[in-house]
């Protein structure tokens, strides 16, 4: 065993202690065809095959769970490969992350635009396999919708590309079975891995919009009233350009801040309208920026004492629950309380937008959460609570992580997996599907 | 242990020179991190424990992961401790440094010379062009305003001369009340500091502690942004005596400069220790404005002279500089920058490269020579 065995488990998720000895090799591709060989020396030893990115996801699924597997890094290929202003889109490698995608192309005055807090080290790839996005989902929609194609590499080696239309393979059986099962991006979109390898993407680019926009601050009596104004705002399709919120958070690093509030962007010429919805005061652009340094920073801030953590990345909050937002937050900040843990902080994207395992889109607040590490915590004590947590938010019609995605649960997204794999074949990323093996395998790790 | 305050983000990843050369998670500032937060699942395997000690001299202490850092980790004091661990736990291990420490210890100079040496190389080759230099090197009983700190680059190496040319003469000609350390001068500790061990660095520092005082000096001047560190933060100076970077002092001195003929294309590195830890950033740029010089801003990264990386792995060092040179196109342009080792560094990577003293000079001068 050697360091880069090791390290390759580095991510963001509170799984991260791992048996090393089960990982038994680490590939960092440069090209498809090293991509190809790195597979089919897991394929030879019978290994599962995890893809990673930049690991700043929170689900858990890079690490690739407890089994005997090949992890496969895009951290080395991260290149722009073409750029087309004209029909706007742009070629890249799995790794390349959208702050490198967009210093290539900004100077030509074209964006990508999916922009999660972590666009510095996120991979192209590893935000289409959780569906990711950022603040902006609500003008700019999630990564599936800047998705045009993926070309994908499977455990035996065939190759295919999946866009919004089928699928194309040099392999025509395959290609005529995943079209009958109508296969597009969509199921790409979220499948954490557990489908292929992507190789290659094609992403929408746009210019920048010559609107002009303003900056507002919206305070809030609770969450309740807050989730009023933002399902009003989304039954309105209100164009709101950045909107965030931060919900609660520790003194340690309030600021001086009135909570909830709501920090919104958005052309000027909406704004008589928006303080039909709710009372605001404007923010200068020196202000809006303040409040979005204050917002971008807080999945990374500390307590004054004592560590944060993620323990359950985010919360989706959308049509009814979003009216009773705020008894739904008590309810799983009781059940957090109830397990011995500190709250630390809640702030999200509102309004923003997801999917659902059914591809049906959802539209509402995704709250993120952090808690206050307790030193007192078995591994299994703290994975229980997320099983609560996970309980919790079926019983309210809550979507669990729906940004950074809870794929462990939502059946439907698994089911339509393994109808897929049966044709595809398996190999990657197996222990997602295990019937109830990740559970075992997540708490494990904690 | 203020590695555990890490959270994993990866914000640091593709900004670590050493991570860009190499490209595995290992080398990057979380993989790392990462390792010492699983440590205990791993400490019993001595060979694991060998990778990585190795690793933590690998790594050119630039400072862009703790500047980066939004969990507030202060990696540099984490890799510092690390490596003085390191070395504490398996010094056998690190037989490389051996020449270095007794250097240190026997020489009070990295490279083992006669410590009379220090004022010898260039007052040979400057005493005809600067009458008067051999009077500006302390002797016990000599005071002066400022008292210049040249590091052992600048005293010995031959290649580090015309800055020393530069640096005399702009002094000089601003009528600067300065002596120099000369043979008093002992390394200023930072090489020990980047092994970890500053109990070593001690004795030397009290000595220059000495000298400086007895001079009676009001500022101590230095090019070197190492030297800087060690001067400024660990010297226990009198509160009374500043401690400057060169540019720190020049662009003081001097509210306008005559403006340098300027015939090719300039870029400006800055260096990591001095913008990023000695958050010297405006006083280079500055005089380069007052000279009417235009030149490109470099990517703030490292040369990959740092984190005694020159000698712990000069491949990987050299691996850096060539990247850096090929991403940034520094062929066919000059590099400016006001580092003795990052000098070093683009010299031995066959770029052209000058201090900005040197162009300083040359502007007081009247214009290029």
């Amino acid at each position: 065993m050697k360091l880069r065995d090791i390290a390759i488990g580095a991510n963001a998720s509170i799984y991260l202690r791992m048996d090393f000895k089960k990982i038994k090799g680490v590939f960092y591709p440069r090209t498809e065809q090293e991509i190809i060989d790195a597979i089919a020396t897991a394929h030879d030893g019978g290994y599962s095959v995890t893809p990673k990115g930049g690991g700043s996801g929170l689900s858990g699924a890079c690490t690739g769970g407890n089994r005997e597997r090949v992890m496969i890094s895009t951290l080395r290929m991260r290149e722009v490969l073409t750029v087309s202003k004209d029909q706007g889109y742009a070629d890249v490698q799995p790794g390349a992350t959208p702050d490198e995608i967009n210093a290539l192309i900004e100077p030509i005055r074209m964006k990508f635009w999916v922009a999660p807090s972590s666009r510095d080290i996120a991979s192209a790839a590893g935000i289409l396999s959780t569906d990711g996005g950022g603040n902006d989902t609500w003008v700019n929609g999630t990564m599936r919708d800047n998705t045009i194609r993926a070309k994908m590499v499977l455990y035996d080696g065939r190759r295919l590309t999946v866009d919004w239309n089928g699928v194309t393979s040099d392999d025509s059986e395959l290609e005529a079975e995943l079209n009958k099962k109508g296969m597009t991006i969509s199921d790409v979109a979220s499948a954490h891995g557990t489908l292929g390898f992507i190789t290659e993407l094609r992403v929408k680019i746009k210019p920048f919009p010559s609107e002009k926009l303003v900056g507002g601050l919206a305070k809030f009596e609770d969450c309740n009233a807050m989730g009023r104004a933002l399902s009003e705002l989304i039954k309105r399709k209100s164009p709101i350009r950045y909107g965030e919120t931060v919900a609660a958070a520790h003194e340690d690093i309030r600021e001086g801040l009135d909570l909830p509030l709501l920090t919104l962007e958005f052309p000027e010429d909406f704004a008589s309208e928006l303080k039909d919805i709710l009372d605001y005061s404007d923010l200068d652009s020196e202000g809006l920026a303040k409040m979005k340094d204050v917002r971008i920073k807080l999945p990374k801030r500390n307590p004054n004492e004592g560590l944060q953590i993620a323990l359950f990345e985010g919360f989706g909050y959308h049509g009814d629950n979003l009216l009773k937002m705020q008894d739904a937050i008590d309810e799983i900040n009781s059940l957090l309380i109830g397990h011995g843990l500190a709250l630390f902080a809640r702030y999200g994207h509102a309004p923003s937008k997801w999917y659902l395992g059914d591809n049906s889109p959802a539209y509402g607040v995704i709250l993120h959460s952090r808690e206050i590490k307790p030193e007192d915590k078995t591994s299994r004590e703290m994975f229980d609570t997320i099983t609560d947590i996970v309980a919790k938010c079926n019983e309210l019609g809550i979507t669990p992580k729906p940004e950074h995605k809870w794929p462990f649960s939502d059946e439907e997204k698994k089911t339509r997996i393994k109808e897929l794999r049966e044709v595809m074949g398996t190999g990657f990323n197996d222990f997602i599907l295990d019937p109830n093996g990740a559970y075992d395998t997540l708490s494990s790790l904690v | 242990m203020s590695y555990d305050r890490c959270v994993r983000c990866g914000s640091c990843i593709i900004l670590c020179p050493v991570f860009d050369a190499i490209g595995e998670e290992q080398y990057s500032p979380r993989g790392r991190t990462y390792l010492l937060q699983v440590m205990d699942l791993i400490e019993e395997d001595k060979e694991l424990g060998k990778e990585f000690r190795r690793l933590l001299f690998q790594c050119t202490f630039c400072g862009r992961c703790s500047e980066i850092c939004a969990s507030d980790v202060d990696l540099l004091k984490v890799w510092h401790e690390q490596r003085g661990k390191a070395v504490s736990e398996a010094p056998e291990e690190f037989g490389y440094l051996d020449a270095l420490g007794k250097s240190l210890a026997n020489m009070m100079n990295i490279y083992g010379l006669d410590p009379e040496d220090r004022a010898e190389f260039w007052l040979d080759e400057l005493e005809d062009e600067i009458p008067g230099i051999a009077d500006r090197v302390y002797e016990e009983g000599k005071t002066a305003d400022t008292m210049v700190f040249l590091g052992c680059l600048m005293s010995f190496r031959a290649s580090q001369m015309d800055v020393l040319r530069s640096l005399f003469l702009t002094l000089e000609k601003l009528d600067v009340d300065y002596l120099v350390m000369g043979a008093e001068e002992f390394c200023c500790g930072h090489p020990l500091h980047l092994m970890g061990d500053d109990d070593g660095a001690t004795k030397l520092r009290e000595h220059n502690k000495g000298v400086m005082e007895s001079a009676k000096a009001k500022r101590v001047i230095t090019c070197c942004p190492g030297c800087l560190i060690q001067i400024s933060t660990n010297h226990n100076l009198k509160e009374d005596i500043e401690v400057l970077h060169h540019t720190q002092l020049f662009d003081r001195l001097l509210e306008t400069i005559p403006k340098y003929k300027q015939e090719e294309e300039f870029s400006y590195h800055d260096p990591c220790e001095l913008h990023r830890i000695c958050n010297v950033k405006t006083e280079p740029r500055s005089l380069l404005n007052k000279m009417g010089v235009e030149f490109e801003e470099m990517d703030l990264s490292c040369c990959g002279g740092g984190g005694l990386l020159r000698m712990t792995d000069p491949d990987l060092s050299d691996e850096i500089i060539q990247i850096r040179a090929q991403k940034e196109k520094l062929g066919d342009r000059l590099v400016l920058t006001c580092c003795p080792s990052c000098r070093e560094q683009f010299l031995g990577a066959n770029l052209r490269t000058r201090d900005i003293v040197e162009i300083l000079a040359d502007a007081l001068e009247g214009g290029e020579k």
